[in-house]
């Protein structure tokens, strides 16, 4: 067994969020996008796969990854001055270990993070992304979105890490999770990591029920509540579904979701 | 080139007199079956108290260091003095008290507190009480406030006592539990009955003048039905180069649609590691209230915690957290809403300067059965330089959909729009960073009696000089 998604620094063991165990056979694989240059990458996970990235400088890339499966991922990304890293991660279904670290050692590097999961019965998702801020004027956007049915058990650990140096560095992070069944759990350990004044750092985490005034709302027009759950769920996913920019892929999506042609 | 602006280090000489002890008073150094059984033989424990003192031993013996936060490796527990014999029994007439000992609490405003405005004091020296008051009319109402040895002694308390001592903090709860059960010495047992307000604050102040000792006093508090209670709790030390130890334990008990409200000034001196317990169970329509002030110490691993173990039972934690030069400290809280529609919510501020390490660290546990509970979370941390360090480490854990939680943190500098803003309000550079770091603490010192937040302005002593770097 492996220890992954180590939590880059450790807090009370009872909670069980310091690390995870898990028996891995990874493949290894590299992507490096040239200084000045601009790709997309369109990834669709079932196996083990642990890959690393480099983004030049002025570089660009918007990584597109989606799990379905038993998977162990590991995604360590470096991102160059004045380079962007776009991530977007959406989980549906299965039983996910997912670490990300980006270093964003570049003058005015950036990354933004898109992570989107829709988990139900049995399904279990890890994942562990950690925002490294080296340069200055660096900064990090992460949002994750998701929704836990029947008995999912979802860890998401998100830190921010200032090192010292990182002066005029933002970094943002904001999880925002609906419950829709009593046997569900989710833990969610927002970080951040300071060793430097000359920063601004914010994180935030909502995590509960649709809120009851949305609910009272569409009722009163008519729509029955079953309904609304997946009215509203489905909204979430798709708007990060639709960022991918890809209609085959938006396509195998609603495919891999029951959505169906309509939902485009 | 200009000066870049300061914001002080705490002051710390008003807290750092001193005086000589007998070393003939101390127990031999180190924690062994021997010393264990030779406390428990100094303060006549009742046999079960020994067996127990025995049995945390063992589990201090099998449990392994803290590996999750602050080094500690500097605490060498073979030099920690765990007891030291007092001069004198405890008194309730101050006159009676030893002189030296009188003059270290009137230096720290115990006595004019007392006077003014508190229903009753309790003064530790090093590892008893030296001094019990209650006033008249709060014990005629039922009111108990004592030593713990004492009400462990007294056949109306004993069997209460011994029913909740440690029940809260277990020794297998971590290893320097199980240390305090081992040993344990002084501290206070306060028991408010059913339907009695106490409107005025008893307080405990906890001073340890010995070097290289340590301070395990136990404060036990029982807050019946309907009735509230204010307590506050202070402590300091006079600075020393050998570490010192702070291992206390606090459990309170808060009943039916009663009220605890449980207030810390922590001021030990920078060459001591707190490593305190504090937790409360809260019954049905209950609330607990902390509010707490850290300042001082070398590392501190504190974490009051809150069981909301009856419907609609509440928490909330209020506090501060001001790290400086050669402090690590690592502070939050800890909540866990077990039952239904029960409510917390975490407000929190830490500063860092000076190469000082300030880390937030919390749990929020909603269980299966906490259906209608909701919790928020807010901490907010400010960084006065680039050599020192704050982190944020919350986590959530939620077993039930029918919750609602939120969490929202900040880091950061002050702000040089709100600097601006003021400056063109008319005040100077100094007076307007001054004012924002003021307000950054006002959180806590709102809460506070008037007269322990104007000691909580002098612990922060800001002074500011120069002009903005």
């Amino acid at each position: 067994m492996s220890k992954l998604n180590i939590l880059p620094l450790p807090t009370f063991n009872r909670l069980g969020v310091n690390f995870t165990e898990r028996d891995t056979a990874f493949e290894t694989e590299t992507i490096s996008v040239p200084e000045g240059s601009e790709r997309q990458i369109i990834q669709f996970r079932e196996t083990d796969c642990e890959t690393s990235v480099t983004v030049g400088k002025g570089a660009r890339l918007n990584l597109v990854q989606v799990f379905t499966g038993r998977c162990a991922s590991v995604l360590k990304t470096t991102v160059a001055d004045n380079a962007q890293f776009g991530l977007i991660q959406l989980y549906l279904g299965g039983d996910n270990v997912s670490e990300i670290i980006t270093e964003l050692s570049g003058y005015r590097s950036g990354f933004t993070a898109e992570i989107g999961y829709d988990l139900g019965y049995g399904d279990v998702l890890d994942l562990n992304l950690v925002a490294d801020h080296y340069g200055r004027r660096s900064t990090s956007e992460i949002t994750a979105d998701g929704i836990l049915r029947a008995n999912a058990q979802k860890t998401f650990k998100g830190t921010i890490d200032f090192k010292n140096g990182s002066s005029g560095a933002k970094g943002s992070e904001k999880e925002d999770v609906i419950l829709l069944n009593e046997s569900v759990v989710n833990r969610t350990v927002p970080v951040i990591l300071c060793a430097e004044e000359d920063v601004e750092g914010s994180h935030g985490a909502t995590i509960g029920r649709i809120d009851e005034q949305h609910i009272y709302y569409m009722r009163s027009r008519g729509i029955p509540e079953e309904q609304i759950y997946e009215m509203i769920t489905r909204a979430r996913l798709e708007r990060i579904i639709k960022k991918t920019g890809d209609k085959d892929t938006q396509k195998r999506i609603y495919s891999i979701l029951g959505w169906g042609d309509d939902d485009e | 080139m200009k000066e870049k602006t300061l914001v002080a280090d705490i002051d710390r000489a008003f807290y750092d007199f001193r005086y000589d002890e007998d070393e003939k008073n101390f127990l031999e150094s180190g924690i062994t079956p021997e010393i264990i059984r030779e406390i428990s033989a100094e303060k006549g424990d009742p046999e079960w108290m020994t067996e127990f003192r025995l049995h945390s031993l063992d589990v201090y013996n099998r449990l392994k260091m803290p590996q999750w936060g602050p080094d500690i490796s500097g605490l060498d527990m073979d030099r920690i003095v765990a007891y030291i014999r007092p001069q004198k029994r405890m008194q309730s007439d101050w006159n009676s008290v030893p002189d030296d000992i009188k003059e270290t609490f009137e230096k720290l405003g115990i006595p004019q507190a007392e006077r003014e405005s508190l229903a009753g004091v309790g003064a530790q020296y090093d590892s008893e009480l030296v001094y019990h008051n209650v006033r008249r009319e709060v014990a005629e109402s039922g009111v108990v406030y004592t030593d713990l040895e004492s009400a462990m002694h007294d056949e109306r308390y004993a069997e209460l006592i011994r029913s909740h001592f440690m029940k809260l903090v277990p020794p297998t709860d971590h290893k320097f539990a199980a240390l305090h059960g081992a040993v344990w010495s002084g501290g206070s047992f306060v028991y408010v009955p059913a339907g009695v307000h106490l409107e005025i604050p008893l307080q405990s102040y906890f001073r340890l003048n010995a070097k290289g000792a340590g301070q395990f006093e136990h404060t036990l508090i029982i807050v019946e039905e309907n009735a509230y209670l204010h307590f506050i709790e202070g402590c300091s030390a006079p600075k020393y180069y050998e570490a010192s130890l702070h291992a206390g334990c606090v459990e309170l008990y808060v009943g039916k649609n009663a009220t605890l409200r449980y207030s810390t000034i922590e001021n030990w001196s920078k060459n001591m590691y707190n490593l305190n317990t504090k937790r409360a169970a809260v019954e049905e329509g209950g609330k607990v209230e902390w509010v707490s002030g850290s300042f001082g110490s070398h590392v501190s691993y504190l974490y009051p915690m809150s069981i909301l173990n009856g419907r609609g039972a509440r928490a909330e934690f209020t506090g501060i957290t001001f790290a400086g030069e050669g402090q690590n400290l690592d502070t939050g809280a800890k909540i866990v809403h077990n039952a239904p529609e029960t409510s917390s919510y975490m407000n929190t501020r830490s500063i860092s300067k000076s190469g000082g390490i300030s880390t937030f660290r919390s749990s929020v546990v909603i269980s299966e059965n906490a259906v209608g509970s909701k919790s928020a979370v807010s901490c907010e941390s400010l960084m006065l330089d680039s050599v020192s360090r704050s982190d944020t480490i919350p986590s959530m854990v939620i077993k039930t959909d029918k919750a609602d939680v939120g969490h929202e943190a900040r880091i950061g500098r002050i702000s040089d729009e709100a600097v601006f803003y003021l400056m063109s309000r008319g005040l100077d550079e100094n007076s307007a960073k001054a004012l924002i770091v003021s307000g950054f603490a006002e959180n806590v010192s709102k809460e506070l009696p008037l007269e322990y937040a104007a000691e909580m302005n002098n612990l922060i002593n800001i002074e500011m000089k120069g002009s903005i770097g």
